[in-house]
């Protein structure tokens, strides 16, 4: 039972007349990931979780979720899953108590059940205001929390979280990734969608989309790694870059990727011997500095890529 | 429909009831507004002429004639005022001060009392033909009570005709035109619940999440009707009371099959509100789409003003599919007539085939898959 992988994804596509809004993806997620989807707003991130929600048909392709397929029109499946979709939380106007009893009501938990679930959750969330606090006067933050409980209390293997935290504050966000790794610390398998790098770079592994197509797949350091098999330098030239020096860079066969980054650039070389013959020229009053890579210049340079 | 569960239906029905219950607005445009309007429509919707402006010229001005003018004033249809010569009868009606004119000529008294046949002229402003028409029909009932209070044998007519209005025997306007606003009133509000409800659920979102849990569509629209055919009925219940109690309306017939129509009707009404939510996935439209589709075929076609039986055959045809229609032959024939199922089979069939048809077209329309 265990053996099945979380997802066992196939050659997944949807159409929505002629537009595709996911084209032939494919991958496997293991149990106890934390499985991050990453791209822009309508690189078909939230169409694919619903894929594998059961909450949309796919054109082609296969799926299992959890060990099963959708050949029961995903009945099985719903069970396994915790889904957090985009938009919505929770009702505002009901209170705490009674969004987790109609989210029990759903999935038809036996009452003692569903009360165990709830406090184990408020543990984990650390949640302590009363039942009866509405959810309007929440924070943001603590609403998501809260969702995330909701969406657990079934005690799911696999959650899926569609940009969970789109509109909560910076320390919020942090919090609440802590709360992910909590989860999957439990054994559970968590697929978050995302478009911020730095929160990309807390999962596992991460499927980086555009245009419903899979461009890349792996661990922040193996996409790294793999964008940029040599080195890259930051370099600041403490003032306007000189032109002339920028235009011969760019010439540069040993150049992979020279981007701004502010008031500084990144440049990426095929490999350190490039980097050194490249950078000979470099004026006096600039300074280099050896970085690694961050996912936002993989994305760049990825995307980018595939645009030139 | 296979594997509907009672108990997530029953969840989502306890949902709503929470929603409802948080919103006072639910509860007092169901409950309250039903009963408002109906008192506002039953004052001032009267189809009964009562108080009319009646110029009198009576040049004879005998006791024969004083009692003439005094039937038609303790009729309490006319307040008559003296005018000084035919033609300023006819200006008062020219400048609308009078709706009636009666014009006594000398002599009348003499032919009264004398056995012959006394004439007076009364003139009508036929401008509003039902006010008008309404008069006319005042007419023969006040010169037979003149004639007999003058002692006079009422000349026979050659076919004794005699009418007599069953059910409504004063043809008070409120007793029809009440229950009628009652089915109007509660078909709009239903279909404005759900598609408001439904509505919300794809707005912000949740029904997203609803269907991500193994709820099925037909335990979404189970539990989204039911609390509201519950709140209908407290709503419709009220206004029974306030037709009964504030406006006299009798209620003849079964209230057990009043309440099995009510239902019936309910059901339509919220279905359709569904399937109006399920079209447009707005509020904004859904209500709009509501008001035009619940108010206007049955203020208009249902029978409520005009009869069915007149309209076009397009018209009358097109009345069958609407479900205000055969219940406002229901509420009517129930409260008015004490009419049984057996004679109300027709509408009974006619309103349980449109309610059939509408769920399972909300049904039929609440696609599981959610379109981006």
């Amino acid at each position: 039972m265990t053996a099945a992988p979380a997802l066992e994804v196939k050659g997944l596509s949807i159409k929505f007349g002629d537009f595709t809004a996911v084209d032939d993806v494919s991958f496997t997620v293991e149990r106890g990931e934390i499985f991050g989807f990453l791209g822009a707003n309508g690189a078909g991130k939230t169409t694919t979780i619903r894929m594998l929600c059961g909450l949309l048909v796919p054109t082609s392709g296969s799926a299992t979720v959890g060990g099963l397929d959708f050949s029961d029109g995903g009945k099985g499946i719903k069970g396994k899953v915790g889904y957090m979709s985009q938009k919505f939380t929770l009702y505002t106007d009901l209170t705490v108590g009674e969004n987790l009893d109609f989210a029990a009501g759903l999935r038809k938990l036996e009452p003692a059940y569903a009360m165990r679930r709830r406090k184990e959750l408020f543990e984990l969330i650390a949640f302590d205001s009363p039942l009866s606090t509405m959810v309007s006067s929440l924070p943001g933050g603590v609403k998501q929390e809260l969702s995330l409980a909701a969406a657990m209390l079934h005690d799911p293997e696999i959650v899926f979280l569609d940009e969970p935290t789109a509109g909560v504050s910076p320390a919020s966000r942090a919090r609440f990734w802590a709360l992910i790794r909590k989860v999957t610390a439990l054994g559970k398998t968590v697929i978050v969608t995302t478009h911020y790098m730095d929160e990309a770079e807390q999962c596992g592994r991460i499927a980086l989309m555009r245009t419903g197509k899979l461009i890349a797949l792996g661990s922040p350091d193996e996409l790294k790694a793999s964008a940029f098999p040599g080195p890259m330098a930051e370099l600041d030239f403490n003032g306007p870059a000189p032109e002339g020096f920028l235009e011969s860079l760019k010439k540069n066969q040993g150049l992979l990727e020279l981007s701004p980054q502010g008031m500084r650039w990144h440049a990426a070389f095929r490999d350190k011997a490039a980097m050194d013959a490249a950078l000979s020229s470099l004026p006096a009053a600039a300074a280099r500095t050896l970085i690694k890579p961050s996912l936002e210049d993989v994305f760049i340079r990825l995307v980018e890529g595939i645009e030139r | 429909m296979t594997g509907f569960n009672l108990h997530r239906a029953a969840a989502v029905a306890r949902k709503e009831v929470m929603h409802i219950l948080r919103d006072p607005f639910t509860l007092v445009l169901v409950l309250g507004l039903p009963v408002v309007l109906v008192v506002f429509f039953g004052f001032a919707i009267d189809f009964d002429v009562k108080n009319l402006a009646l110029g009198v010229y009576d040049r004879d001005n005998t006791r024969h004639s004083r009692q003439l003018v005094s039937v038609f004033e303790s009729s309490g249809y006319f307040l008559p005022g003296a005018v000084d010569s035919p033609a300023a009868a006819v200006r008062g009606l020219d400048s609308g001060r009078y709706s009636a004119a009666l014009l006594v000529e000398p002599g009348f008294g003499r032919e009264v009392g004398g056995g012959g046949r006394p004439r007076v002229q009364f003139i009508v402003d036929g401008t509003d033909n039902s006010k008008a028409q309404a008069v006319l029909g005042y007419l023969p009932g006040l010169t037979g009570a003149a004639l007999r209070k003058f002692g006079a044998t009422v000349p026979a007519d050659p076919v004794p005709l005699k009418t007599r209005f069953m059910y409504n025997p004063e043809l008070n306007s409120r007793w029809f035109v009440i229950p009628g606003l009652a089915v109007i009133i509660i078909g709009l509000l239903s279909i404005l619940m759900t598609a408001l409800t439904v509505a919300r659920e794809w707005e912000n979102g949740s029904m997203e999440l609803l269907l991500s849990t193994p709820l099925r569509p037909a335990e979404i629209i189970a539990g989204k009707i039911a609390p509201y055919v519950g709140l209908i009925l407290a709503g419709v219940f009220f206004v029974n009371l306030v037709a009964r109690f504030g406006f006299g309306v009798p209620f003849r017939g079964s209230y057990l099959l009043f309440l099995g129509g009510t239902v019936l009707f309910a059901l339509a009404s919220l279905s359709q509100g569904i399937v109006i939510s399920v079209v447009t996935r707005q509020q904004q439209l859904a209500m709009q789409l509501s008001m035009i589709s619940g108010l206007l075929p049955s203020l208009l076609l249902s029978g409520f003003i005009f009869p069915v039986e007149s309209m076009p055959a397009f018209f009358r045809y097109f009345t069958m599919i609407l479900s205000p229609r055969w219940f406002m032959e229901i509420a009517r024939g129930v409260t008015i007539r004490g009419a049984g199922a057996a004679d109300l089979a027709l509408p009974l069939a006619a309103l349980a085939g449109l309610c059939a048809l509408l769920l399972t077209a909300a049904f039929k329309k609440f696609k599981t898959d959610l379109e981006p």
